[in-house]
């Protein structure tokens, strides 16, 4: 639900969190960027960061320059002057991540979690029978068939959060009860309603259903996709993820190596939120 | 000639970081970083003639050995790792001439965690992103420093006499173990029964062996919780800490699950866990000094007061207050 007011919370003296609703849901989300991005525009001295997340978001600011009380004043102030609702369009970065379903290194992470807690079940059939899915294929049916919105990015450099931009295509899963200490890089995960792929070897909580070869981040900036920025996907980008055999995958992991990997990524794009939230409502209507 | 000091032995993990860490990442998940201990940071630069902000060392529990190749003016300022210079003790929060060649060592932590070294000229490794202070978990700003590793070092710009703080300028370190940390209400505060917020006020939380620039984890008493964590959207997660993934401000005590985590300068910089209270900016810096075992009691503060404490360090750390030697 999106709420009738924007709510304040302070976060010591430094930090606000705004919070302007309370689901995982597209609408609220693009809403969040939108109010983000005038905020930023309108280039507030005593602004010192802000983080868009799912359904809030946080401003770092001075208080020596700006009080509380004055910023949520003028944040008040722009979102009264944004409209309501989310509408227009942006340009969008589409792009393409392949990933080896049910592979050898994220089985053996999950292995290693069970010899500790027996009692978990396996992510994939965990996730299959959470949702009501037959068996594994279904369960890669379903999440490589649907695009992703990245709603936010964060925790970690580079990692994603994605919703699912087809309201039939909507996997849940509960996060890891105690975490992992370890996640491979490139780990393909699903929890609560998002899917995020761990951008480095890092601990983690979500349900485990494949792996990339391609990084989503690279500190070294060794691969011409990442020369000008560290980690791939920026917030409104979509993603797909592209089943792959064990074949093309032993090949992108090699032409990572070397450092000839190109991602897939079409830049040409512009994304209509309100022809998007037509057709999801079509969609929903049909299923 | 190129200045710069050459790595002996490097520490338990010594690393560059620099002020005001880095600013304007945070939205792709890099977590500003800089130095733990701020105020003895500071001091240090000052000493030696640099900006304030400038990029020096910050060294945990056990400090590096360096030699110097150049001339130049070192500082050492929080923990005392009982510093030497070609064996002879050097005394801390005073200017120090070296002649390029020698070399300062520094022991284990007496008293503080954290000890911090500025060179005249600063440390100039290559900004990453805006900034030299390093991540140092995830390699941003290079990583802690290894043997060998020769670093380079900034022109000696203002570098001139010698001073030192007055001791009541300094950080004041518990003597007893035990350490006071003003923190504020919110931002989740309403998401723990009013018992368990009085009580976070009230307890005492001992620190854990697992605290590091990533996090200070909390032993104490149990959390319960409010009906806006016990019955709330599913959305938001399983567990009554869970909340829909949000910025996690730092300083922010977090609560996952049942264990409370200060998030500090290399913190993640979003989850999904609650936030009830928030440590004062002004009182970060103590959790740069605290150690593992020793103890933390929260005072509750408001923002009139947190902005007073800031002020005070902020004229703790200006040029004014060096006295010549």
């Amino acid at each position: 639900m999106l709420y009738d007011a924007l709510r304040f919370f302070p976060g010591g003296d430094r930090a606000i969190e705004v919070e302007l609703g309370d689901e995982m849901d597209f609408t609220i989300n693009f809403i969040v960027h939108k109010l983000v991005a005038a905020v930023r525009d309108a280039k507030f001295e005593a602004v010192v960061d802000l983080i868009p997340e799912l359904a809030s978001f946080q401003i770092t600011y001075d208080p020596d320059i700006m009080s509380y009380e004055d910023l949520c004043r003028e944040v008040e102030g722009i979102y009264a002057g944004l409209g309501r609702g989310a509408t227009g369009s942006l340009p969008s970065r589409l792009i393409t991540i392949p990933v080896l379903y049910f592979d050898d290194e994220t089985a053996a992470c999950i292995a290693d979690y069970r010899k500790t807690y027996p009692e978990k079940t396996p992510d994939p059939e965990l996730v299959c029978e959470l949702n009501h899915l037959p068996d594994r294929a279904a369960l890669q049916r379903a999440h490589a068939g649907t695009e992703y919105w990245v709603a936010a990015l964060g925790f970690w450099p580079g990692l994603c959060s994605l919703l699912a931009l087809h309201p039939g295509a909507r996997i849940i899963a509960p996060k890891y009860n105690p975490p992992r200490t370890h996640t491979p890089k490139g780990a393909v995960g699903i929890g609560g309603a998002l899917t995020c792929i761990y951008p480095d070897a890092t601990p983690g909580g979500y349900q485990l259903i494949g792996h990339t070869p391609a990084p989503t981040y690279d500190g070294a900036q060794r691969l011409p996709d990442f020369k000008d920025s560290l980690a791939l996907f920026r917030a409104g980008d979509r993603v797909r993820f592209a089943p792959v055999g064990l074949e093309e995958y032993e090949d992108i992991k090699a032409r990572v190596a070397e450092g000839s990997y190109r991602h897939d990524i079409i830049d040409y794009q512009v994304f209509s939120v309100d022809r998007y939230l037509d057709w999801a409502k079509a969609q929903g209507a049909e299923g | 000639m190129s200045r710069s000091f050459t790595t002996v032995k490097p520490g338990l993990q010594t690393c560059v970081q620099e002020l005001p860490g880095r600013i304007g990442f945070l939205e792709q998940g890099f977590p500003f970083s800089g130095p733990f201990d701020a105020w003895s940071f500071r001091q240090a630069n000052l000493l030696v003639g640099n900006d304030r902000d400038a990029a020096a060392l910050e060294c945990q529990f056990v400090g590096p050995s360096l030699k110097l190749d150049t001339d130049c003016l070192i500082a050492i300022s929080g923990a005392d790792m009982r510093p030497k210079l070609d064996g002879e003790a050097v005394p801390m929060w005073t200017t120090v001439a070296v002649r390029a060649g020698q070399e300062l060592v520094l022991g284990a932590a007496m008293t503080g965690a954290r000890a911090y070294i500025a060179i005249s000229g600063g440390v100039a490794t290559e900004p990453v992103l805006g900034s030299r202070a390093v991540f140092h978990q995830a390699g941003v700003g290079g990583h802690a420093l290894v043997a060998g590793q020769v670093v380079p070092l900034g022109d000696n710009g203002n570098a001139g006499g010698v001073f030192t703080i007055p001791e009541d300028k300094r950080p004041v370190f518990s003597k007893d173990k035990c350490w006071t940390i003003e923190a504020l209400k919110g931002p989740n505060d309403d998401w723990l029964s009013e018992e368990t917020v009085k009580t976070f006020f009230s307890a005492e939380w001992k620190v854990q062996a697992k605290s590091s620039r990533t996090g200070i984890r909390l032993t104490g008493p149990e959390f319960g919780f409010s009906k806006r964590a016990l019955n709330k959207n599913a959305d938001h997660g399983h567990d009554p800490s869970n909340i829909i993934d949000h910025g996690y401000p730092l300083g922010a005590v977090n609560l996952a699950g049942q264990t409370p985590i200060i998030l500090v300068h290399d913190s993640p910089s979003t989850g999904g866990f609650i936030n009830p209270f928030t440590v004062a900016s002004a009182a970060l810096w103590k959790l740069g000094q605290v150690k593992p075992n020793e103890v933390l009691k929260f005072r509750s503060i408001d923002r009139a007061e947190a902005g007073a404490l800031r002020a005070e360090i902020d004229r703790s750390t200006q040029v004014g207050v060096l006295d010549r030697v």
